[in-house]
């Protein structure tokens, strides 16, 4: 199994899917899928496998109604803060780190 | 949740050669990263990765008066605001540097989605330890 950030990656490497999920958070609302297929002159099923990837990354979420499918934008598996102050956390003590080398090498 | 970090390292060397270090581009260029840098406040500074398609941090120098430097700290794309601070210490056995980076939690939403864009652009090229980084997040799932 595929962990989060992994998951997360993928989704938001295809510029496709960039542009659908961020089609969906400037919507606001949940679109179907159809509206989607039009919007980007995709075949339905070509949405749904995009939609698909960004759903297993937690940031669509997909509501069955009838017989449409809507999907909507979470953005909260971006929104953690917490994701960046550990990659900085990691990116200082590397800066620190290499910093005390060169002033080792100068001596 | 708390929006800063903070570093505090003991370095063996004397402060004038650490604020050399952090203060001068060609020093910068070699332990951190490419820059166009000077220590004058105002000054508005570029650090450029060299790997391919890499991301550039740029910024405002606000702070450079031994032993205190601070300058803005915006990631390309992004124009989110967040600020370095870099403080020495002399101690009677070296120097302490003081690392603050503060407004990170500025960072979320859309601008996430921009900062992971630029990372799949190759930023684990361009920055020594993203690649473990991203290795360790992973392994820890």
């Amino acid at each position: 199994m595929q962990d989060k950030i992994t998951k997360i990656f993928k989704a938001i490497a295809d510029p496709t899917r960039r542009d659908i999920f961020h089609a969906l958070v400037v919507a606001a609302v949940a679109l179907p899928i159809t509206q989607i297929s039009n919007q980007f002159q995709m075949t339905r099923q070509g949405v749904t496998k995009h939609i698909k990837t960004l759903a297993e990354a937690g940031l669509v979420k997909i509501e069955s109604q009838g017989r449409e499918r809507y999907c909507f934008a979470d953005p909260k598996p971006l929104k953690e803060a917490k994701k960046w102050m550990q990659f900085y956390e990691k990116f200082w003590d590397d800066a620190i780190t290499n910093l005390d080398d060169y002033l080792d090498q100068k001596a | 949740m708390k929006d800063s970090i903070s570093k505090e390292q003991l370095l063996l060397h004397p402060i004038g050669k650490v604020w050399s270090a952090i203060t001068q581009a060609d020093k910068i260029s070699t332990w951190f990263i490419k820059a166009d840098f000077k220590a004058q406040k105002g000054y508005q500074y570029t650090f450029t990765s060299e790997g391919e398609n890499c991301t550039q941090i740029t910024g405002e120098i606000k702070q450079a008066d031994p032993y205190t430097l601070e300058y803005t700290w915006i990631v390309a794309e992004t124009n989110v605001e967040t600020t370095v601070k870099w403080t020495l210490q002399e101690t009677s056995e070296g120097t302490v540097l003081l690392l603050e980076h503060t407004g990170i939690s500025n960072y979320g939403g859309e601008t996430a989605v921009q900062m992971f864009t630029s990372f799949s652009g190759g930023w684990d090229n361009c920055i020594t330890g993203l690649t473990e980084y991203l290795k360790e997040t992973v392994h820890a799932g």
